[in-house]
């Protein structure tokens, strides 16, 4: 039997180490309870001074801490008739869950789409070379045009509504993933697929499958975790133009004097995106736990 | 398959000292004189900036089935080209390498690779790194399983299956790297500089770890070291590479018995032989 089962690793010791990583994330060390309590004071202290500035305003330029959380409330009272595509029948929700459904419609399938092909086409060029090379002047030309400017095509290709919206969403999902993909499959070390060479793997999808991406993964979810945040900002811009949503109320309310609701809606948005994020964050650990 | 290209030798392996020395249950060496490798006069010529630069010139040996040989030779002498070219990695410009009289055309599952930084799959654990091998052959997931549950207990590993690559030791890691070429029973183990990553102390332990591992399961050994020492400590036959572009020098039998001491008159008297041979340019 081997002489060596007693030997120790170096720094950590598999179970032990595991043990005392979890006793430390469910008790709050004192130096992360000062941190909260001085991010509590940062907040009431920041919430006191736009009180106080709002009260030097009228309502249509700064609406203060308690007119916005009134117009939130008032989203929430009033109804709204939500249509639900393909089913056509009509519901009556809160004005605010109406429009934040709108909007999710615009940014879900336009996020999923873009993120989609965004990394494959940044997998594939990453991983060949001569695609690489044939589209890079190409990508060049076209990776800077902001999404927004794709609004011409959005308006004679689909015209302005909901269409129009999820396209340009879409655009912005596209451009990170893409590079993000891109640079991960091309930075996965030769080494790796040297060993994985001389352990069987002899065709190329193998290799991308069982070795390139789970080592290209872990920057391929950081494409997708900076893209659901800019598309929450792609999505309320692609908005203003005309198809109904929480952009599109922003902009409403504004015109309208109503700023309240305008900075009820901004908040709201606010929220979306940290909920989201929130929540791929914690599908990105679980994914990548290997990382420690 | 387009990452397959021709790369640039890497030979820049940094020159250290150790005290290792050789030991394992004593047992004469186990071959029965067929021919596994065959070093067919092979010969290596990059495109440089500079213009054309022989890497290898006339390298000629054989591996038989079941020695352990070393290849010995200063950093910079294309060890690690001649490793790449066995490998398959590399495609000689003359002469060929021949495995059970077929030619080296590609990696593959029947060399298997040991190399110096362990190379491990860090999103697997110990045993997904182990089997990986063993998904590409039309195995159950449990006959896998068991056989790569086999190969961390014959290096020792068994209880670090569920752990990850990142949670070991070097020593550790290098094991497993082991455990993974061996599973997939390839027909020679190719191992480049594996224990020069390690502290001279784990090293030594290694050495008897692999030469346990060698007599428990017959493998034929071709490994890669700058190491003198470890050459004599662990060889049946030391090839020597010297020179630029590099070339045999000699190839010295070891006919020590194992376990082999340092301080033993025949070990001293073979690695004094083995620098002599290698010349000015040794560690």
């Amino acid at each position: 039997m081997s002489s060596l089962s007693t030997e120790h690793p170096g720094a950590t010791s598999g179970r032990g180490q595991r043990e005392r990583e979890e006793a430390g994330r469910r008790r709050l060390l004192p130096t992360d309870r000062r941190r909260l309590r001085r991010g509590l004071a940062g907040t009431v202290a920041f919430v006191a001074v736009w009180w106080l500035a709002a009260l030097t305003q009228p309502t249509y330029l700064l609406p203060g801490p308690v007119e916005v959380a009134t117009a939130f409330v008032g989203e929430l009272t009033v109804r709204a008739t939500y249509t639900v595509p393909g089913l056509g029948f009509v519901v009556a929700l809160p004005r605010l869950v109406v429009k934040l459904v709108e909007s999710l419609s615009h940014y879900v399938p336009g996020l999923v789409v873009g993120a989609t092909l965004g990394i494959a086409l940044g997998v594939a060029t990453g991983w060949s070379e001569r695609l690489s090379d044939a589209l890079r002047p190409v990508v060049r030309v076209l990776r800077p045009v902001p999404p927004l400017a794709w609004i011409a095509f959005a308006i004679v290709w689909f015209g302005i509504g909901n269409t129009g919206a999820t396209f340009i969403v879409a655009i912005g999902a596209f451009w990170v993933n893409y590079y993000n993909a891109e640079s991960g499959v091309a930075g996965v070390p030769r080494d790796r697929l040297e060993v994985a060479a001389s352990l069987g793997v002899d065709d190329d999808r193998r290799m991308i499958r069982k070795v390139v991406l789970p080592s290209a993964a872990p920057e391929i979810l950081t494409g997708v975790r900076t893209s659901i945040g800019q598309c929450w900002m792609v999505v309320v811009a692609a908005e203003l133009f005309g198809a109904p949503g929480v952009g599109y109320q922003i902009i409403q309310a504004a015109q309208n004097l109503s700023m309240d609701v305008s900075v009820a809606y901004m908040l709201v948005i606010s929220a979306v995106f940290l909920v989201s994020d929130g929540l791929f964050r914690f599908v990105q650990a679980s994914v990548l736990e290997w990382r420690g | 398959m387009d990452w397959f290209t021709r790369g640039s030798a890497d030979d820049g392996a940094a020159a250290e000292s150790t005290d290792a020395v050789g030991s394992a249950d004593g047992l004469a060496p186990r071959f029965d004189g067929a021919t596994k490798v065959r070093v067919a006069n092979v010969g290596m010529r990059y495109e440089g900036h500079s213009g054309a630069v022989q890497a290898l010139d006339g390298v000629d040996f054989v591996v038989r089935d079941g020695e352990f040989v070393c290849v010995v030779g200063p950093s910079g002498c294309g060890k690690t080209t001649l490793f790449r070219i066995i490998a398959g990695l590399e495609t000689a410009t003359t002469g060929g390498v021949f495995l059970d009289g077929e030619p080296v055309t590609g990696p593959g599952m029947d060399r298997g690779m040991v190399f110096q930084d362990y190379r491990l799959f860090p999103w697997r654990t110990v045993l997904g790194n182990v089997r990986f091998g063993l998904e590409q052959q039309s195995l159950s997931q449990s006959a896998a399983d068991d056989r790569a549950m086999e190969m961390l207990d014959l290096v020792g590993l068994a209880e670090t299956a569920e752990q990850y690559p990142r949670e070991l030791s070097g020593g550790m890691q290098q094991r497993v790297g082991i455990a993974r070429a061996l599973a997939v029973d390839p027909s020679v183990l190719l191992m480049d500089e594996p224990f020069a990553s390690v502290d001279a102390q784990t090293r030594e332990l290694l050495h008897h770890e692999l030469l346990r591992i060698w007599t428990e399961t017959g493998k034929t050994v071709l490994f890669v070291t700058h190491d003198v020492d470890e050459a004599v400590a662990l060889a049946d036959r030391v090839v020597v590479l010297g020179g630029s572009p590099g070339r045999v020098r000699d190839v010295v039998e070891v006919a020590l018995p194992r376990p082999r001491s340092r301080r033993d008159d025949g070990f001293v008297a073979l690695e004094r032989r083995l620098r002599g041979l290698i010349g000015d340019r040794g560690p």
